[in-house]
């Protein structure tokens, strides 16, 4: 029973359960319904709304039909009209043609009745347009017209007629033109000057032009020549004036081009001048050579350059030198004219090359064609007598200025001159001058092989010539002098046994020493200085130069880095000299004094040491009687590396003098003191600092300065006192160990 | 002052190329610079000059090539350039009799104006002809009996011409670094010449 009555309440209380689900699902059902209500009327109002739209969206879809009808027919019907069009087209251009070839039958006839008329009445330009006329018209159609014609024998001998008539006033207008030279009859040579082009004689009408141009000029230049041979020497412009009648010519063939260009493009169509230059050109060669022929011979530079020749096979060969030698100041004034005459030459054939290209851009359209006349003008020029001219005139340039060169320069050398009140001699100022003065000249040629080649040569002068006479006054070294009396008996000894024994003769090998050493000095300065100059000349002179072309300059121009190069080890090599001659022998015993004297103090010793003239007062004072006897007669560059050598050798030997000593404290103290002044007075007499030389002695000083061994941990490692240490550990320790009070065990101990 | 001249690399080597006209040192120089055979090549005026950086062992090198004009006209430009060559490379055509026999002539203006220490190169180009007037053996006993290296090229047929240009790349390369070396050493900046020293040069020589 009591089973029973448990599965009933299980199956109550799953009713119940069941009951509960059922409402909570009712709740939720009444709520959704209750906003489907709200809802409805919201959405009745938009189902009104729409269907007030259908019978506008039924009026839309008929419209919409309608527009892709219209539209289809729209473009069918454009169709047609296209091509329409090209029908149209297409017999406008038959229209056009026949009208054309109406228009050539027209004129074909008036032609051929004209011509004779116009030749019969002389009047060769009427005859000429129509024999023009004629052969603007278009032959071949002129045949098609023919075979369409019924007329056919009307026309050809129309045609005829006026071939016939195009011969014969050809004929005409050659022999008036001839004629018309021959009476020098201007007016007339103009007027079949332009008839020749109608009758489609272009290349004959420039020919004949342009021979009678060249005739013209050939009769000036030969009157200019003429005046140039017998111009009297007295003549302010005789020294160059080969160079004037070269401009002569090239200016009135320059005015031809020039007045004659217009002429030619309105007559003869642009894209000729290259016709009418090559005719002048030749005569501009006969008259350049005939120039050049004249002052070779006038200014005997076949022999003037033979002589050079064979004097420097003569140098070169070391044999002796017979020959009378030519004054380099006599080349100068004809340097100057060969450079204008070169440069003059260099101008005008820019001046063609301008002119035609020009010519050729606006006149040539075909680019084969274009790129066919640049090459003949590139070769008219190439092969032109002028162009070889011109090689010439360089060649013969080059020659004579680096003999002017290297002469000038050797004649700066052997009258070098020593001013009293200067530092350097009149070697450097004038060899330089020279050396510029022929770079400049060559600028002046306009030629940038010429102006490769003066570097390259001014290079070879001044690396050879010029530096190896410095060098070699160097290496006949500076005479110590006498360091006390014993040596300076022994010189004098030694002077007196070989018989050389002049008044001043060491003082005068010190100066011609010093004077060396101060003019390898300026000379560095005078060689960045002309770098920069040739440079700046060169870009003004040749303003567009290209890359290739730069390179080439920059690349000569840095064989004059190669003389600096030179000079320094010039320098060098003397400050080595002076260090050996001069400064060790003094500084050496001075420094070596430290040697004399106690670093061991006592608190008395001390007070005595600094009331007395101590060890660093004396070495001051002996280099400042050093140094001032070097001041004034040293360049302030040579100076100031001369203290750098001084320097370097008064620390050197002080280390080493240190390094033989024992100290106490107060033997210490003194030295850091005394490393202190010497390095003031020093680093105080020049804007150089030499702090940088004292380095390791004031380590060394500061290190036997310490009252106690570990005082170094403060200087080393990461301590905030840390400093760049020049000695190294084991110096370190070695000089530690020069204190007499440190123990040695200490110091051993110490972690470095 | 002072300044230890150090030799930086990349450095520049200059190489004249010289010989008479028509011999083909144009063709050369640009077959190796450009990679081309030029056709109809006018004369060369007074000098050409063209640079071409190459590596030699992982370093550049770049080579300045100053191709000189054969003609007698130009000689007194083309001489200048032979004083900073550090190569000249004397070029004959081996089909024509005369370019050779004109060597000793072109010796004697290397002598008189070229560095001593230049390296000397002579060259007998245009191989690829078949009317060949100077065996290969003659060409090598000259440049044996002068002191010069010998090669034979085409510019033509691009043979030898790389292995011409780049064996003196090479070359000036192993110059410059045994001069370099004696330069950096610093234990010969302080020290005064010793025995070591001239030890040194003769194992250099
Ligand atoms: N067959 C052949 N012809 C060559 C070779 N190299 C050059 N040529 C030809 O020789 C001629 C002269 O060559 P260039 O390179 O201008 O001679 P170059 O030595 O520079 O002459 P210059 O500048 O006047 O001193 C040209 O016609 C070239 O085509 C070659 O290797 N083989
Ligand atoms: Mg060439």
């Amino acid at each position: 029973m009591s089973s029973k009555e448990n599965s009933y309440l299980e199956i109550e209380q799953l009713c119940q359960q069941e009951l509960e689900k059922l409402q909570l699902e009712e709740e939720t059902l009444l709520a959704d319904l209750n906003g489907m209500l709200n809802q409805k009327t919201y959405i009745e109002d938009k189902i009104r709304g729409l269907s007030r739209l259908i019978p506008t969206l039924k009026i839309m879809k008929n419209e919409a039909q309608d527009l892709v009808e219209t539209i289809n027919d729209i473009s069918e019907s454009s169709e047609k009209i296209s091509s329409k069009i090209r029908q149209l087209d297409s017999a406008r251009g038959h229209g056009d043609e026949c009208l054309l070839r109406v228009n050539d039958l027209i004129d074909l006839e008036i032609c051929s009745q004209g011509v004779q008329q116009a030749i019969l009445d002389l009047d060769y330009e009427k005859g000429a347009a129509h024999v023009h006329r004629f052969l603007s018209m278009d032959q071949t159609l002129l045949k098609r017209t023919a075979n369409d014609m019924n007329n056919v024998s009307n026309m050809l001998n129309s045609v005829r007629t006026l071939q016939e008539a195009a011969n014969q006033l050809q004929a005409i207008v050659e022999h008036k033109f001839n004629e018309a030279v021959n009476a020098e009859d201007l007016a007339a040579i103009e007027r079949f000057f332009k008839i020749f082009p109608l009758l489609g004689m272009h290349e004959q009408g420039l020919k004949n032009f342009c021979t009678f141009l060249r005739t013209k000029l050939a009769l000036t230049a030969e009157k200019n020549l003429k005046v140039a041979v017998t111009t009297p020497l007295a003549d302010k412009r005789h020294p160059i004036i080969y160079a004037d009648t070269m401009i002569l010519l090239f200016e009135g063939l320059a005015r031809v081009i020039e007045t004659h260009q217009p002429l030619f493009e309105t007559y003869y169509g642009p894209g000729r001048l290259i016709s009418a230059v090559n005719i002048l050109q030749k005569e501009c060669d006969t008259q350049v050579k005939r120039i050049i022929m004249e002052w070779s011979k006038t200014r005997q530079i076949q022999k003037k350059i033979q002589q050079i020749n064979e004097m420097s096979r003569m140098t070169s060969s070391g044999s002796f030198n017979k020959l009378e030698k030519i004054d380099p100041k006599d080349l100068d004034i004809l340097i100057g004219e060969i450079s204008l005459m070169h440069y003059r030459c260099e101008l005008y054939i820019k001046f063609i090359e301008r002119k035609i290209a020009a010519d050729i851009d606006v006149g040539i359209a075909d680019q084969e064609q274009r790129t066919k006349t640049t090459k003949t003008l590139e070769q008219l020029i190439l092969n032109s007598e002028l162009s070889q001219c011109k090689h010439d005139l360089l060649s013969h340039y080059l020659k004579l200025e680096q003999y002017f060169m290297e002469e000038s320069v050797a004649k700066a050398v052997n009258m070098d001159q020593l001013e009293p009140s200067f530092q350097t001699s009149s070697l450097v100022d004038d060899t330089f001058f020279i050396v510029r003065k022929s770079i400049r000249r060559s600028i002046s040629t306009g030629s940038l092989d010429g102006i490769c080649v003066t570097i390259n040569n001014a290079c070879r002068v001044l690396e050879n010539d010029f530096c190896d006479v410095i060098k070699a006054r160097l290496k006949q070294g500076y005479p110590s002098g006498y360091l006390d009396l014993t040596q300076a008996y022994n010189v004098l000894q030694n002077s007196i046994q070989q018989g050389r024994l002049q008044s001043g003769d060491t003082e005068q090998s010190r100066t011609s020493f010093i004077v060396a050493l101060n003019n390898a000095d300026n000379s560095t300065k005078y060689v960045n200085a002309l770098v920069d100059s040739i440079m700046k000349e060169t870009e003004g002179a040749c303003p567009n130069l290209n890359a290739t072309e730069k390179g080439k300059l920059e690349s000569c121009l840095s064989g004059i880095s190669g003389v600096s190069v030179k000079l320094s080890e010039i320098l060098d090599y003397g400050f080595q000299q002076l260090k050996s001659t001069v400064i060790k022998p003094r500084v050496n015993p001075w420094v070596d004094q430290f040697l004399n004297f106690s670093h061991q103090l006592t608190e008395d010793e001390l007070s005595a040491y600094e009331a007395g003239e101590s060890f660093i007062q004396i070495l001051i004072m002996n280099l400042e009687t050093l140094l001032s006897s070097f001041k004034d007669i040293l360049t302030a560059n040579n100076y100031e590396n001369f203290i750098k050598v001084l320097t370097t050798e008064v620390t050197q030997r002080f280390e080493k003098v240190i390094m033989k000593s024992q100290f106490n404290r107060l033997g210490g103290l003194v030295l850091d003191k005394d490393v202190r002044s010497l390095a003031g007075y020093i680093t105080s007499g020049t804007y150089w600092s030499a702090r940088d030389q004292f380095a390791r002695l004031t380590q060394i000083a500061t290190i036997l300065n310490f009252e106690q061994i570990d005082e170094i941990n403060e200087y080393w490692g990461n301590s905030d006192g840390a400093i760049t240490w020049r000695l190294s550990p084991s110096e370190i320790k070695s000089i530690l160990n020069l204190r007499s009070d440190f123990r040695s065990d200490d110091i051993k101990r110490l972690r470095l | 002052m002072f300044c230890i001249c150090l030799w930086v690399f990349p450095f520049a080597s200059v190489q004249v190329l010289v010989g008479n006209a028509g011999v083909g040192k144009t063709c050369l120089v640009r077959r190796f610079t450009q990679g081309l055979f030029p056709p109809g090549q006018g004369a060369t005026i007074g000098v050409d000059f063209m640079i071409k950086t190459v590596e030699v062992g992982n370093e550049k090198v770049k080579l300045q090539i100053w191709d000189t004009a054969g003609q007698e006209r130009f000689r007194s430009i083309t001489q200048s350039y032979y004083r900073s060559a550090h190569a000249l490379i004397l070029v004959y055509d081996i089909s024509c009799q005369p370019t050779f026999d004109c060597l000793p002539d072109w010796l004697r203006e290397i002598e008189e104006y070229a560095s001593s220490k230049v390296l000397r190169v002579l060259v007998g180009n245009k191989i690829d002809r078949d009317d060949r007037e100077i065996p290969t053996q003659v060409g090598e006993e000259f440049a044996e009996r002068h002191n010069m290296y010998f090669l034979e090229t085409s510019a033509k047929e691009s043979d030898n011409v790389e292995r011409l240009f780049m064996q003196i790349a090479d070359d000036l390369m192993k110059q410059a670094r045994m001069t370099n070396a004696q330069r950096y050493d610093p234990s010969h900046y302080n020290v005064e010449p010793t025995t070591t020293d001239s030890g040194c040069c003769s194992r250099l020589n």
